[in-house]
């Protein structure tokens, strides 16, 4: 059972990149390969926030928030929305740059070691059923559901959250009943931003965060939204739980060595044998 | 209401619609037909924002709108019905409808509501279904539905009986004109010149992106050249069935 309580730790980091995959992906038609940064500049401005800067933790979150909503839309609104020919193609490629930009620059500013962020609940052991679980990692599942409800009551009830099921549905039809479809892309990348910036805030204490961590989180996050059908929002749920608890029921039988590679195995099957994820639904084309 | 002076609209160097001006006056429903790829649509995309112009003014209640963002048009008071319906497939009839008053407070969306579902019954039964799940037929209602919503004082339709089954078409027609009896100001595209004229006041006669005839439906209706090119030679037999 402890492989479980592990996987569904990881899992919900998973899961939280891969949400963010999905929302840029339903409004823009995009696959976002910056969103792991996100997750390691969220890492990064907790350290300097709590650690450095001796911040309470509540406005340690609120900052990185701040700091990460506006990178999310100048992202979008700087880098993507300008480019003179905006094929999917030339976009995606420029998430893959700014990727390495942003990387680059943690680099510079936090250095090349692993860094402590403190916990931000008090660390201790509890027993679960068939095992025993780490506290923080139960704030880490927590936090995961709490904003999935969060969320998908968002887009389900409220008039903004609809706009943005519109804009997934049809943009220019969006566009007629008075929706700012540039505003709603925008706000795909910051709300994904502060996804990632959160996962990375709540993981940070039990793995620590190191500049290059972004590589690894956006790709399992990418195989997660896969496995769950790229799009889909409760599908990207349940494929970072999946790749988490799978990848960990893995790393206790073989060698640890061969974690990693587990995930893109699993992401590979899923390509050949349902490309469609396991909850993807079929989507019109879009122009 | 809305005067379109000397509009003209490229998509690159393909000269869609050239020099083409119309006026409608508050109260009429006034139809522009054309056969396929005269620039029906382009004209009314190009009223709402949705393609460019090049040149020419688009004037609605005494405002250039032309530089508008297409986004913000509605809220001037032009509500468009595009062609193909384009109804949010994935979001429920209600949903649907609630997103075209989008531009407007909650509060006179919750009031107007109402109204359109008692105009539109067969929507009221359907509310919580999902649009992708409706007839042709009714999700052309629920295009009207969602486009009356911002309370419009212009309704701009695209081609409303494309696709649809000829007392399908009569279904919408009779709910245009319920409409324009109650005041609504209607400007209308279609292919199907019959259907149209039989309804509107007044029309246009588009062809190859310019306006080559106007006049009151009846005269429409009754040129020889119209009937040759739109009506077809059976058109009266078709429609009265
Ligand atoms: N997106 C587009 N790109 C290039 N040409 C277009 C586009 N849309 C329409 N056209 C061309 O513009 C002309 C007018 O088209 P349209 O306005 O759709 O006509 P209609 O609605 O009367 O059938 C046609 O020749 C069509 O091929
Ligand atoms: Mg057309």
């Amino acid at each position: 059972m402890q492989f479980f309580y592990s996987g569904l730790t990881s899992g919900s980091i998973y899961a939280l990149v891969a949400i963010g995959f999905n929302i840029i992906y339903n409004t823009t038609g995009l696959i976002n390969f910056a969103q792991g940064e996100f997750v390691v500049l969220g890492g990064m401005l907790m350290y300097t926030t709590l650690t450095i800067l001796g911040l309470p933790v509540s406005v340690a979150f609120l900052v990185t928030f701040i700091i990460m909503f506006i990178v999310g839309v100048v992202f979008e609104k700087f880098f993507l929305r300008y480019v003179k020919l905006k094929t999917e193609t030339n976009l995606i490629a420029i998430t893959i740059a700014l990727a390495v930009i942003m990387r680059g620059i943690a680099m510079v500013i936090w250095g090349r070691d692993s860094l402590a962020v403190p916990p931000y609940i008090e660390d201790k052991t509890i027993s679960v059923i068939g095992g025993s679980m780490n506290s923080q990692s139960i704030l880490v599942i927590i936090v995961c559901f709490f904003v999935a409800i969060i969320l998908s009551s968002f887009f389900k009830y409220t008039k903004y959250g609809k706009a943005f099921r519109a804009c997934y549905d049809d943009q220019t039809a969006a566009t007629i009943c008075g929706i700012n479809v540039n505003m709603i892309r925008m706000l795909s990348f910051a709300i994904a931003s502060l996804l990632g910036a959160l996962a990375g805030a709540i993981i940070a204490p039990i793995t620590f965060v190191t500049y290059t961590d972004g590589i690894m989180a956006g790709l399992k996050g990418f195989a997660a939204a896969i496995i769950g059908g790229l799009g889909s929002f409760w599908g990207g749920l349940f494929g970072g739980f999946a790749l988490g608890v799978i990848e960990g029921f893995f790393a206790f039988v073989l060698p640890s060595g061969f974690k990693d590679a587990f995930a893109f195995i699993i992401l590979l099957l899923i390509l050949f044998i349902k490309p469609t994820g396991l909850f993807g639904k079929k989507k019109a084309v879009r122009v | 209401m809305l005067k379109v002076t000397s509009l003209s609209v490229n998509y690159g160097f393909v000269n869609a619609i050239r020099n083409v001006s119309v006026h409608i006056k508050k109260g009429e429903f006034v139809a522009l037909i054309g056969s396929n790829g005269a620039g029906k649509t382009t004209l009314l995309n190009s009223i709402m924002g949705l393609v460019p112009k090049k040149d020419g003014e688009i004037i609605f209640k005494e405002t250039d709108i032309s530089k508008n963002p297409p986004h913000s048009r509605i809220s001037y008071g032009i509500s468009l019905v595009p062609e193909g319906r384009r109804i949010f497939p994935n979001m429920t009839v209600m949903e649907n409808v609630e997103m075209g008053g989008y531009s407007k407070k909650r509060s006179e969306v919750v009031s107007k509501m109402d109204e359109i579902f008692h105009f539109f019954p067969i929507l009221q039964e359907r509310r919580t279904q999902l649009a992708g799940m409706l007839s042709g037929g009714e999700q052309q209602m629920l295009a009207i539905a969602r486009a009356l919503i911002s309370s419009p004082d212009l309704l701009l339709m695209d081609e409303p009986s494309m696709g649809l089954a000829p007392l399908v078409v009569k279904e919408v027609y009779e709910k245009l004109s319920m409409l324009k009896n109650m005041g609504l100001t209607i400007f209308l595209v279609e292919q199907n010149a019959m259907a149209a004229l039989k309804y509107a006041d007044r029309g246009y006669v588009i062809e190859n992106g310019r306006i080559i005839m106007q006049g009151k439906s009846d005269e429409l209706i009754s040129d020889n050249e119209i009937k040759r090119a739109y009506l077809g030679k059976e058109y009266k037999e078709k429609w009265e069935r």
